[in-house]
């Protein structure tokens, strides 16, 4: 592994091409550690009217350019030159890339219960859409099975099932399905199948499918049936993917290219700080990080390096708005907005907004209903990834999400809030984390760049996690059980051996306690009823080395689920007073 | 900053590439002249099958009834017709349950094509053949007035222009709709009314082209039997200016309602083309321009959303705006005296 700090120089180029917009990141090195210091950001141009990645990618680099008064394009175009003395270039180029429509994915495995559940995380954990699936449990006809899979014309077909010392004749009874579909699909448009079952099988699906196609083979997803082995396979599916796409979409090859080969999926990049992070942190609490796209929605969660993530095609704030609205009734985002408009008002925007996914809310009213929009998103990302968090997770009650020591969220529509509290009350919102956790928010759009950079430089990953380039919110405590209202904690801050005064906390609303970024205390809490921080219920104790954030310490009695009032007056009132809890007006 | 364009041209050479999703035939020739509804080009992805298990049938593994079986693949077959199997009295064959053609043959199992219901891949504009790619598909150049939409139904007509009302922001109402406005394209600013729809499809109208839709019609105009073709969004907001204008110098002249939904990373959008002929060689509409003083834009959110204007500054700072944003912006001259500040990423340019 190259270790930059190495070397002269000691900079990093990062380029992240979203659906919406294409970000150009540098990074140097600042006193012996590596720091953020600039971006450029251009719209993407993976479609119309440029439909070059390169086009976005270059203005992007030009405005880095510029903020920097470094030169990093070389005269040839789209080629970064060496960092030299002369204050030029950079020394390594990374490249994530989230920009362009979920891959088509057809999906076989024996049972839908084992290999084809698995094979459906592995396929969910990157920019796919299965458009069909198909097991032994499949009541359809072969022949419909095989029509439906060429009417689909999909991008890849990832074949699972068998364990290794398993089942091999069903899974050639099913491969034979996929060689009759792909002899009826015309060879320039056949697609790769991806073979991640029984590996005592290669030879036997080489023959058949070799020949008609460009076969992948990975070791088995589900090796036996206590077991389940995504890494390997996932590595060559982000491999298919970045070709699949780079036959689509012009640029995106010299991209890789430019990036030396440092090209990741977003979604991939956010799952390797999220495992790292998992790693670092106190267990068995885990780590969770979204980021809320415009085209998608990832939900990583990650137990002491246990990963599972997900990325939901069909969920964004921008061209994918529409699959929230069609599992949404309207009355879940009318009541997080504390404008009183008319329902028409807010369909109207929702249905606008994936016509012009680039729009910026200019109103008071508009950025409600996107605010809305993005709790909404990121709620209903997180209660479809819950059955796929990892067996290690831990719930305080059913429903709610697991113990999380720290959740980052990226994404614009969080990061880029006009003001903190929004940030941080979206998060809240929709996560509804329990006990404590630290909330960090990404609001410079990094997460990508140090996934991606992890292989170039750990250090890299871990320097810029622990600067100011993301923003540590808060601490937030939140106690979950039964209650009878009144009086639910009791907290006591020590700092640096000062007993400060006892604040006690109510049950209904937010409360903060005042915790200058960076500063480290320790806290003595009480629960005086049978509620559960994650000491166990009614349990109180010692919660050390906090360390204090943008909003200090935050306290979230609210109870789980959050209920808001349905009648407007009501709902306003307790909208406004949680945004006047963090300092909002 | 490239801009995202949305084209409203009084006159242009409109080049459109249409292709198969996957390899098929092409059916036209290079310089055949084409209507919008022709078909160009087909594949036979939407075809239906039937597997046939000789292994089962015959009662053997699959190596022994592969090499029983008596066909070839491309080989059409009668219906009854031995496709596996020894001849003879007696001997275990098995036939061809339908007509059809032998479209694969794997381990045993052969896949007869029962029926060719070939996917045909119309040309969508009307005009002349100007390019071919074997197998995949043609190029159609049409010499136009073109207008570009934000959401069509999916649907596709030809028909004459008829306006509703003398206002781009009439909104269209089912008192307005009568027999006399059969076989027509209507134009209208608006509709809120599903009766309105509904009538239209009785009459029945060739096609429908709205400044906006009312956004709980949308499952209703998805369903309807004729093309509709939004030009600004969802919501009450008048048919831009420009665009209305253009309709009204062409109305009454024939017109191809083109409402394929938009596909933002192949360049796809709704579209309406007025044909016009003997107007020599346009020049195609530009395809890539940043923002800068003195380009006409569409206002896409906010309190002026669908006004078209002129951008009169770039500001050279982030603006702030009432919702606390912050965003690099123009200062848009609105007809009327009006100026109004906008994020860019607000914008279109009007191509």
């Amino acid at each position: 592994m190259m270790n930059a700090m190495d070397q002269t120089g000691l900079s990093l180029l990062s380029i992240d091409v979203g659906s919406v917009n294409t970000r150009a990141l540098f990074f140097d090195s600042v006193e012996g550690r590596y720091r953020f210091l600039a971006a450029g950001e251009a719209p993407t141009t993976t479609g119309a009217p440029a439909f070059d990645v390169n086009v976005g990618v270059l203005e992007a680099l030009e405005q880095l350019q510029d903020f920097l008064g470094r030169t990093l394009i070389s005269e040839q175009g789209l080629h970064i030159s060496p960092d030299n003395e002369a204050g030029t270039g950079a020394n390594a180029v990374t490249a994530t890339f989230s920009g362009g429509p979920a891959v088509k994915v057809v999906i076989v495995g024996l049972l839908g219960e084992v290999s084809l559940e698995s094979v459906n995380k592995l396929v969910s954990s990157t920019y796919c859409r299965v458009v069909e699936s198909l097991s032994l449990n499949d009541r359809r006809k072969p022949e419909h099975i095989v029509d439906a899979i060429c009417r689909k014309l999909p991008d890849l077909i990832v074949l699972a099932g068998g364990t290794n010392r398993g089942a091999s004749r069903s899974v050639v009874r099913l491969a034979n399905y996929l060689a009759l579909a792909l002899n009826l699909i015309p060879q320039g448009q056949r697609p790769p199948v991806l073979f991640v079952g029984n590996e005592n099988l290669h030879e036997e699906i080489d023959n058949l499918l070799g020949s008609l196609t460009k076969l992948h083979r990975a070791p088995n997803i589900r090796p036996n049936l206590d077991q389940e082995n995504l890494g390997p396979a996932k590595q060559q599916l982000d491999e298919i993917y970045f070709n699949i796409q780079a036959r689509k979409l012009r640029g995106l090859l010299e991209l890789r290219n430019l990036a030396e080969g440092q090209f990741l999926p977003s979604a991939t990049a956010l799952g390797r700080v999220v495992r790292f992070l998992s790693t670092v942190i106190d267990a068995p609490k885990g780590m969770l990080g979204i980021d809320l796209g415009a085209s998608n929605t990832t939900v990583a969660a990650a137990f002491g390096g246990v990963l599972q993530q997900r990325v939901f095609p069909q969920l964004g704030m921008g061209a994918s708005l529409g699959g929230m609205i069609a599992e949404t009734h309207l009355t879940q985002i009318m009541r997080w907005i504390p404008h009183d408009l008319s329902e028409d008002f807010v369909l109207d925007y929702l249905h606008n907004k994936p016509l012009f996914p680039q729009t910026l809310p200019t109103t008071p009213e508009e950025l409600a209903v996107e605010q809305a929009a993005a709790r909404q998103v990121m709620r209903l990302a997180i209660g479809k990834s819950l059955p796929l968090f990892p067996p290690s997770a831990i719930y305080p009650l059913p429903g709610t999400v697991p113990w999380f020591d720290r959740i980052l969220v990226s994404g614009s529509a969080v990061a880029r809030a006009p003001r903190l509290e929004q940030s941080l009350l979206m998060i809240l919102d929709a996560v509804q984390p329990v006990g404590i956790a630290t909330i960090v928010l990404d609001q410079n759009n990094l997460v990508g760049a140090v996934g991606a950079s992890a292989e170039i430089d750990p250090l890299l990953a871990v320097h810029v996690l622990e600067s100011n380039a993301f923003m540590n919110l808060g601490t937030v405590i939140t106690p979950v059980g039964k209650s009878r209202g009144g009086t639910l904690l009791r907290i006591q801050m020590v700092s640096e051996g000062q007993k400060q005064p006892v604040v006690d906390v109510k049950e209904g609303g937010l409360q903060v306690i005042p915790l200058p970024t960076g500063k480290v205390v320790d806290l003595y809490v009480q629960p005086l009823q049978n509620v559960n921080i994650g000491l166990g219920s009614g349990r109180g104790g010692w919660v050390r080395r906090v360390v204090g954030g943008a909003f200090g310490l935050i306290i979230d009695a609210r109870g789980r689920p959050v209920q808001v009032p349905s009648s407007f007056n009501s709902r306003k009132e307790a909208l406004q007073a949680w945004q006047e809890a963090l300092g909002g007006g | 900053m490239i801009a995202p364009i949305s084209y409203i041209q009084p006159l242009t050479t409109l080049r459109r590439k249409r292709e198969l999703p996957a390899e098929g035939v092409v059916l036209v020739n290079m310089g055949d002249t084409v209507h919008s509804g022709d078909a160009v080009a087909r594949a036979n992805i939407d075809s239906k099958h039937v597997i046939l298990d000789a292994g089962r049938a015959l009662g053997l593994s699959p190596d022994r009834a592969t090499r029983l079986i008596q066909r070839l693949v491309g080989e059409k077959v009668d219906e009854g017709a031995i496709i596996a199997g020894r001849r003879g009295v007696g001997a275990r064959q098995l036939r061809a349950p339908a007509a059809g053609t032998i479209a694969a043959i794997s381990e045993g199992q052969v896949l007869l094509e029962v029926n060719d219901e070939r996917t045909s891949l119309r040309a969508r504009v009307p005009g002349r053949v100007v390019a071919m790619e074997p197998n995949l598909g043609v190029t159609i150049e049409c010499v136009c007035a073109w207008v570009q939409g934000v959401w069509g139904n999916g649907g596709l007509a030809d028909g004459f222009l008829q306006m509703v009302g003398e206002s781009p922001s009439q909104v269209l109402t089912a008192d307005q709709i009568d027999m006399s406005l059969r076989g027509t394209i209507l134009l209208a600013g608006s509709c809120s009314q599903r009766q309105a729809l509904d009538l239209a499809a009785q009459v029945p109208i060739r096609g429908l082209v709205l400044g906006s839709l009312a956004i709980r019609l949308l499952p209703v105009a998805q369903k309807m039997p004729y093309p509709i073709v939004v030009i600004e969004g969802f919501g009450k907001t008048a048919m831009n200016e420009d665009a209305f204008k253009l309709f009204t110098i062409h109305n009454g002249k024939p017109a191809t309602l083109n409402a394929q939904q938009s596909d933002p990373v192949r360049g796809d959008r709704p579209e309406i083309i007025i044909p016009i002929k003997e107007a020599g060689s346009p020049p195609q509409p530009v395809a890539v321009q940043s923002f800068r003083i003195g380009l006409s834009v569409r206002i896409l959110n906010g309190p002026n959303k669908g006004r078209i204007g002129e951008i009169t500054a770039l500001l050279p700072a982030s603006t702030v705006y009432p919702s606390g944003l912050r965003a690099l912006s123009a200062e848009v001259a609105l007809p009327g005296g009006l100026q109004d500040s906008c994020p860019l990423a607000n914008l279109e340019l009007l191509g």
